[in-house]
C-alpha cells in the first residue's frame, strides 16, 4: 500500500440511506451524472443493484465452467494415465481403458474443480480475506452487514471529497461521512 | 421473480398457506431475535447435553483406540460377514447428510422459499454426519495412516495405482468431494452471517474471532454481484453430487454378485432412502432447536409440516424400492435371490431387523397422510427417531443379512457385534453431538442474511416499489 512515496491515505465518501430503495434510487443517480468508483454496502444482496452501478456480466459463471471442465480433463487424462498407459492390469481380461468405468471420478472431479473454484476463484476475485477497508473507519458501518444500506464512493487524490458529499445529500442520504484509510 | 400472493392477512382464511416468517419483523429484529442465542451464555441444559455428548465422544476414543490396538479382530467382523458395523454406520451417516444438501441446493434451485429457515442446520448436520462417515471406511482399513497409501492417486514408491474400476475407489472421491463441497457451500453462504455477528458483537474479542472467520466481507454491491453467482452454481453443482454420492455408495454393493447385492434398483432406492433418513434427523434436532433456541417464527409448523410431507414422499419412494426388491427376486427366477428376500431376510436368524425395518420405514411415515400428526410436534419427533432406527435396520439388513448366507452353506456364519462396534457407533453420535451443540453455540442455526432477504423480498411483493431502478431482471 505505501510506497517509497509516503503514505497517501485513500479517501472514500460513505453515504447511509434509509431504504434499499432510495440507495438504488441514488446510485442510480450518482452514476448516470458521471461519479466513478461507486460501491454499494447491504446485509444482503438487493435486486437491481447490480445495474444501477453498472456492473458488467458477472466472470464467476465463466471462470466455474472453466475450472469444471479442466476436473473433467484432469480426471480422465489421470484414469487413462495410470489404469491404461503407465501401469496396466490384467483383470478378468477386461479391457485396461474402459471408458464407462471412468465416468464416476471424472464426474466427481468436474464437480470438485468447479466447486472448489465457486470458493477460492471468487475469493480471488473479490480480494478476499482482507481484513481492513477504509470504509470501516466509519462507527456507523457496521450497521452495514446488519440492516443499513450504503454507498461508498473512493476520491482521486487530488480532488475535493465536498462535491460528492454534497450530491450523496442531495440523493438522499440520511449521513455521509469523508473517510480516510488510516496508516498502519 | 414471480411474485406469490399477500403473505399475511388479518385473519386467517384456510386456504391462504401460513406465513414463512411470522410476526412484523425488521432486519434488525431478525438480527438481534436470532443470534440471540449465540450472544446468550448456555444454560444448565446445554450444559448437559454437552457433557452427555462428550461421554459419547470418549466412548468413540476408547472404541478407536481398542481397534488400533487390538486390530479389526476386536469388531465382530467375520468371514463371511466382512462388512458389519462398519459400513452400516458408514452408509447410514452418509445417507443423513444428504438431506443437508438436498435442502439448501435442490431446494434453492426450485426456490422453495421455505428452505431459507432451515438450510444453514441442514447443512451443518450435513458436515458432521459425513465427518462420522468418513470415521468408518478410514477405521476399517485397519492402519489408517496407511490408507493413503492405498485409496489416494499419488506417485508412491509401490510403482502402483488405484484400480479406478473398483467401486471402492469411486466412493473415495465421491465422499471426499462431497464433503469438500459441502464444507465450501456452508462456509461461502455463512460469510456474510459472520460478518454481521462480528459487527453485531458486544465485545472486542469476539469482534476480532467472528471478523478473522468473515474474512473481511463488506457487503460491497460489486461482491454480492459475484458471490450470487458462486452461490447459485455451487448448488448447481452439489445437486448432481448428492444424487452421484449415494449412487456410487450402493455401487459398493449393486456391483457385486452377491444376492441381496446385485440389484438394479439400488442407486434411486439408496438416494431416496438418504433423503428419507436425512429429513428425518433434521426433524429429529429442530423440534428441540427452534424451541430452545428462540427460532419458532422462522422455522414456523410450515416448515415442520413440508418436511413431513418430504418424510412421507421419501418413505413412499424406500417402499417402492423394497417391493422393486422383492418383485425381481420372485420374477428373475434365481434360487438363491429368492432365498434371500422371502426365506433368509422374512424368516432367518436377522428376520426380526427385517420386519422392525418394515415398520419404521413402511408403516410409521404413513401417520404424516394426516394434518392433525404433521402438526403434532411430539407424534413427529418420534416417527423421526423411528425413521432413523427403520434405515439403520435398512442397512444391517441389506449388508449383514445378505453376507452371513451366500451361495455356499458352508459358508454360512451368524454375526454378532462386539463392545467395541456398539462403543465406536454410540461414539460417533457423540461425536456427532458435541459438534452439534458446538455449532449451536457458536454460529447463528438460521441463514440470517438470507432470511432478511427472504423478509425483504416478501415485503416487496406485497408493496412493489414504484420506482425502483432496473427493476425487472430474472
Amino acid at each position: 500500500m505505501s510506497d517509497g512515496g509516503g503514505f497517501r491515505p485513500r479517501r472514500f465518501v460513505l453515504g447511509q440511506f434509509a431504504t434499499s430503495d432510495a440507495l438504488l434510487a441514488a446510485t442510480q443517480a450518482m452514476r448516470e451524472s458521471g461519479h466513478q468508483k461507486l460501491d454499494t454496502h447491504t446485509p444482503y444482496p438487493v435486486h437491481g443493484l447490480e445495474k444501477a452501478l453498472g456492473l458488467g456480466r458477472a466472470k464467476m459463471p465463466t471462470i466455474i465452467l472453466l475450472a469444471a471442465l479442466t476436473g473433467a480433463c484432469v480426471a480422465y487424462a489421470m484414469i487413462w494415465y495410470m489404469n491404461a498407459y503407465d501401469f496396466p492390469i490384467n483383470v478378468a481380461n477386461r479391457p485396461p481403458h474402459s471408458p464407462p468405468a471412468n465416468i464416476p471420478i471424472t464426474f466427481e472431479l468436474t464437480v470438485l474443480f468447479g466447486g472448489s473454484s465457486a470458493f477460492f476463484a471468487l475469493m480471488g476475485l473479490l480480494g478476499l480475506p482482507l481484513p481492513y477497508h477504509p470504509v470501516f473507519e466509519a462507527e456507523s458501518f457496521r450497521r452495514a452487514s446488519i440492516d443499513g444500506f450504503f454507498l461508498s464512493a473512493e476520491i482521486p487524490s487530488g480532488a475535493s471529497p465536498a462535491e460528492v458529499a454534497a450530491a450523496m445529500k442531495q440523493h438522499g442520504s440520511t449521513d455521509v461521512q469523508i473517510l480516510e484509510e488510516s496508516e498502519r | 421473480m414471480a411474485s406469490t400472493s399477500s403473505v399475511t392477512v388479518s385473519k386467517r382464511d384456510p386456504l391462504e398457506t401460513p406465513p414463512l416468517i411470522e410476526g412484523a419483523q425488521t432486519d434488525s429484529s431478525l438480527n438481534s431475535s436470532l443470534f440471540a442465542h449465540v450472544w446468550a451464555i448456555p444454560g444448565r441444559g446445554w450444559w448437559t447435553l454437552f457433557a452427555i455428548a462428550l461421554a459419547g465422544l470418549g466412548l468413540l476414543g476408547v472404541g478407536l483406540t481398542v481397534t488400533l490396538y487390538k486390530g479389526i479382530g476386536a469388531w465382530g467382523n467375520n468371514i463371511p460377514v466382512g462388512w458389519a458395523y462398519d459400513i452400516i454406520n458408514f452408509v447410514w451417516w452418509i445417507g443423513i447428510g444428504h438431506a443437508g444438501t438436498l435442502i439448501s441446493a435442490i431446494l434453492l434451485l426450485l426456490q422453495q422459499k421455505w428452505r431459507t429457515s432451515i438450510n444453514r442446520f441442514a447443512e451443518a448436520m450435513t458436515l458432521f454426519a459425513v465427518m462420522c462417515a468418513l470415521l468408518f471406511p478410514l477405521f476399517h482399513t485397519g492402519r489408517p495412516w496407511f490408507a493413503a497409501y492405498w485409496l489416494l492417486p499419488y506417485p508412491s514408491v509401490q510403482g502402483i495405482w488405484p484400480q479406478f474400476k473398483s467401486p471402492l475407489v469411486w466412493d473415495v472421491f465421491a465422499v471426499s468431494t462431497y464433503f469438500t463441497i459441502s464444507l465450501l457451500f456452508w462456509f461461502l453462504g455463512l460469510i456474510p452471517d459472520l460478518a454481521a455477528l462480528r459487527d453485531s458483537s458486544q465485545s472486542p474479542v469476539k469482534r476480532r474471532v467472528y471478523g478473522i472467520f468473515a474474512l473481511g466481507w463488506r457487503g460491497s454491491g460489486r461482491h454480492w454481484a459475484e458471490y450470487k453467482w458462486s452461490y447459485l452454481l455451487l448448488a448447481g453443482l452439489s445437486t448432481p453430487l448428492v444424487l452421484s454420492v449415494h449412487t456410487i455408495v450402493s455401487f459398493d454393493f449393486a456391483v457385486s454378485v452377491l444376492p441381496g447385492w446385485h440389484t438394479t434398483v439400488f442407486p434411486p432406492y439408496f438416494v431416496a432412502g438418504a433423503v428419507f433418513s436425512g429429513f428425518a434427523m433434521v426433524v429429529s434436532w429442530m423440534i428441540p432447536a427452534r424451541q430452545f433456541l428462540g427460532l419458532k417464527h422462522v422455522v414456523t409448523l410450515r416448515h415442520i409440516e413440508n418436511m413431513c410431507k418430504v418424510i412421507l414422499a421419501t418413505g413412499l419412494l424406500v417402499t417402492y424400492g423394497y417391493v422393486m426388491e422383492h418383485f425381481i427376486a420372485w420374477y428373475s427366477g434365481n434360487p438363491y435371490e429368492s432365498d434371500m428376500f422371502f426365506k433368509v431376510r422374512q424368516r432367518g436368524p436377522f428376520a426380526p431387523i427385517y420386519w422392525l425395518m418394515i415398520f419404521c420405514n413402511v408403516v410409521v411415515p404413513q401417520i404424516f397422510w394426516f394434518k392433525k400428526a404433521r402438526t403434532n410436534l411430539l407424534v413427529i419427533w418420534v416417527a423421526a427417531l423411528l425413521v432413523n432406527v427403520g434405515m439403520w435396520c435398512e442397512r444391517f439388513n441389506i449388508i449383514v443379512t445378505s453376507l452371513h448366507r451366500d451361495f455356499l452353506p458352508s459358508k454360512w456364519e451368524l454375526y454378532a457385534p462386539t463392545w467395541v462396534d456398539w462403543s465406536v457407533f454410540a461414539g460417533t453420535i457423540g461425536l456427532f453431538s458435541t459438534l452439534f451443540l458446538l455449532f449451536m453455540k457458536f454460529v447463528p442455526a438460521v441463514a440470517v442474511t438470507e432470511v432478511k432477504e427472504l423478509r425483504h423480498e416478501l415485503a416487496h411483493d406485497e408493496h412493489p416499489a414504484v420506482s425502483v431502478a432496473g427493476g425487472g431482471g430474472h
